[in-house]
């Protein structure tokens, strides 16, 4: 009993802790400070930097395949 | 010396007053100083703002804590469970649209819900976690069939492509055994909202390839994610559309370049007033239900058609109800980007159950605000109506807008497009309607669908007594800007204060959100001789923000 209750009590401070945590992180917009100079700026230069089809190496076909509902 | 100190004890007592009541209630409109909570250039805030007790731990709680959460489990809910996070983060790591714009989500909230209180903050930040929601459910279909990230075969065979201009009703037949998912709404649209930065590796690749950079930026950009190599490959056949304009013909040609698989366009007519017009409407989405069933073979299923418009003719009977309060009383909780925001996603997007969940949800708030007498908007000075195609990058103009002038925008022409039920009392009523819903598409019935209806916004001005008109100026788009001077003319002639917003759609760069602003600043002080209500917002640059 003793111990559930020590565990449920550790559990409450864990709990309220992280909460004013997330408190803070929302109240000072630590979230978007965290995004815009660190996690924005990392993604978009491996984006840049991303290999990719040349789009205009590809031959323009319309022939095939056969799609035609005008009957 | 004994008389001043019961003036400091009393002033003292004055503060803890104040400060107890700015604590619980928050300032009063006039003394937020909301511009001052701003990161220069950036758009972040220095902190978020203290809306009082209740409001605030209402945004901390059911806002941000419950929409992160919700991101999460919505990735596993429409992931196939653990795997989802994995597919999704494999997604961030491939597609510049997802992980630059999925991340700074909730400032997208910060930025629609600024200022905001009491019902009509929670009934607008509804709207957009449906949006939010959607969107997850869409682009993980997308990469659960992707097979760039060797998706799922039998998932890819299932699941059908079209221009976001093209409703989602017409895929209703196949809802039961398949899915479909727009190819732009997630790329295109909604990133430009989310993160404006997003749009402009798109509208420079086009250009990049030699096509030239007058076009409507909207096309331009569509384009580009396929210029890009930045499209899922998520469908083995697509439905595309000239929707809006001509542009868009040009962009669905280059995506057939580009993605090489069988393709059927499903143009929408200018003039579809003409009957004849209307049969041959019809009887292209005919022929597009055949050319699902042969690419598919899945056959048509007409019950699982008759279901879904009767689910999305609720939604829209809930929309009429939805403007009725709007248009006469004062107690309309949603605010104008929440309103212009959802209403296009969902009714071109078609029938979804988190729209019907939504729905409930508003529903209740705006009983509770009819019955109430709640007045979620009090320093309204002017009720605003905004028309034509619309900023994408500063959407949420309308929530400034209130802040510092007092300018509450009541409606917009996207929401009013399609105002029309879809009978389903016998085929040939259900496909005319269909017709008539397909043809009203955005930006087609209003923005280039001929005088009659382009002029409608004098009706609906009066049906939402609306006394001042938010009118787009995309700098860009060849039809609105054919009919400038002809609502110059009759702005005059009928004494309506109209404000110019020049912009062009997606580009920032065109035309900055601070520009925007100074627009609107000058015509409130020269020709309104208005004084803001929080003078802070006046003048503040967020020219890198989202
Ligand atoms: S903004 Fe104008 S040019 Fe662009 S898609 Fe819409 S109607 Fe066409």
């Amino acid at each position: 009993m003793r111990a559930l209750l020590k565990t449920l009590k550790i559990l409450f401070f864990l709990c309220t802790g992280l909460y004013i945590i997330l408190f803070i992180v929302f109240f000072f917009d630590l979230d978007g400070k965290a995004l815009f100079y660190g996690v924005e700026p990392f993604l978009s230069n491996h984006y840049d930097r991303m290999k990719r089809k040349d789009p205009l190496e590809k031959i323009y076909s319309t022939d095939t395949p056969n799609y035609e509902y005008n009957d | 010396m004994s008389e001043k100190k019961s003036y400091t004890r009393q002033d003292v007592m004055n503060k803890v007053k104040s400060l107890a009541s700015d604590f619980w209630n928050g300032k009063p409109h006039e003394e937020r100083r909301l511009g001052d909570l701003y990161v220069d250039k950036t758009g972040l805030y220095k902190h978020r703002e203290w809306r009082g007790f209740k409001d605030t731990m209402y945004y901390f709680n059911m806002i941000w804590l419950y929409n992160y959460g919700h991101m999460i489990s919505d990735i596993m809910k429409y992931g196939g469970g653990l795997k989802g996070p994995i597919l999704f983060a494999r997604g961030v790591w491939r597609y510049r649209w997802l992980g630059q714009s999925y991340l700074p989500v909730m400032h997208w909230f910060d930025r629609g819900l600024e200022g905001m209180r009491g019902e009509g903050l929670k009934a607008s930040a509804w709207h957009y976690r449906a949006m939010v929601s959607e969107t997850i459910r869409q682009f993980m279909r997308m990469l659960q069939a992707d097979q760039n990230l060797g998706g799922d075969p039998e998932i890819w065979k299932k699941t059908l492509a079209h221009d976001e201009t093209v409703w989602g009703g017409i895929f209703y037949p196949w809802r039961d055994r398949m899915d479909d998912v727009p190819l732009q709404m997630i790329p295109y649209f909604v990133t430009c909202h989310v993160n404006n930065h997003v749009v402009l590796n798109y509208i420079d690749a086009a250009q990049s390839i030699g096509l030239p950079g007058d076009p409507c930026p909207m096309c331009q950009a569509e384009a580009g994610i396929f210029i890009l190599d930045d499209v899922p490959d998520y469908f083995p056949a697509v439905v595309t559309s000239n929707e809006a304009c001509d542009g868009s013909v040009g962009t669905s040609v280059l995506q057939d370049w580009m993605m090489n698989k069988p393709l059927f366009a499903m143009p929408q007519p200018m003039q579809f007033d003409d009957p004849l017009v209307q049969e041959h409407c019809a009887r292209e989405i005919e022929e597009c239900w055949k050319f699902i069933e042969e690419q598919t073979g899945e056959k048509f299923n007409c019950e699982e058609l008759v279901k879904h418009l009767e689910r999305q003719n609720e939604l829209q009977r809930f929309e009429w109800e939805k403007w009725e309060v709007a248009a006469n009383t004062d107690y309309y909780p949603i605010n104008g980007v929440s309103q212009a925001l959802y209403r296009i996603y969902q009714s071109q997007d078609g029938d979804r159950d988190i729209w019907h969940e939504t729905d409930a949800r508003v529903k209740k708030i705006l009983e509770k605000c009819v019955e109430n007498k709640i007045n979620s908007y009090p320093l309204t000075r002017h009720r605003v109506i905004a028309w034509s195609c619309a900023p994408l990058y500063y959407s949420h103009w309308c929530t400034w807008a209130y802040n510092c002038w007092g300018l509450n925008c009541i409606i917009n022409m996207d929401s009013l497009m399609f105002d029309m039920t879809i009978r389903t009392d016998s085929y040939e009523n259900m496909l005319q309607d269909m017709a008539l819903y397909h043809e009203w598409a955005p930006m087609r019935r209003m923005a280039v669908g001929g005088m009659h209806h382009i002029f409608e916004l004098w009706e609906y001005m009066e049906r939402f007594h609306c006394d001042m008109v938010m009118m787009y100026d995309q700098l860009q788009c060849k039809g609105m800007q054919g009919v400038h001077g002809l609502f110059e003319d009759e702005f005059r002639a009928r004494n309506i204060h109209a404000i110019w917003m020049p912009h062009a759609l997606p580009d920032k760069r065109t035309v900055s959100r601070s520009e925007i602003r100074s627009i609107v600043n000058d015509y409130m002080t020269t020709i309104m001789h208005e004084e803001p209500l929080d003078p802070t917002l006046l003048e503040f640059d967020d020219s890198e923000g989202w």
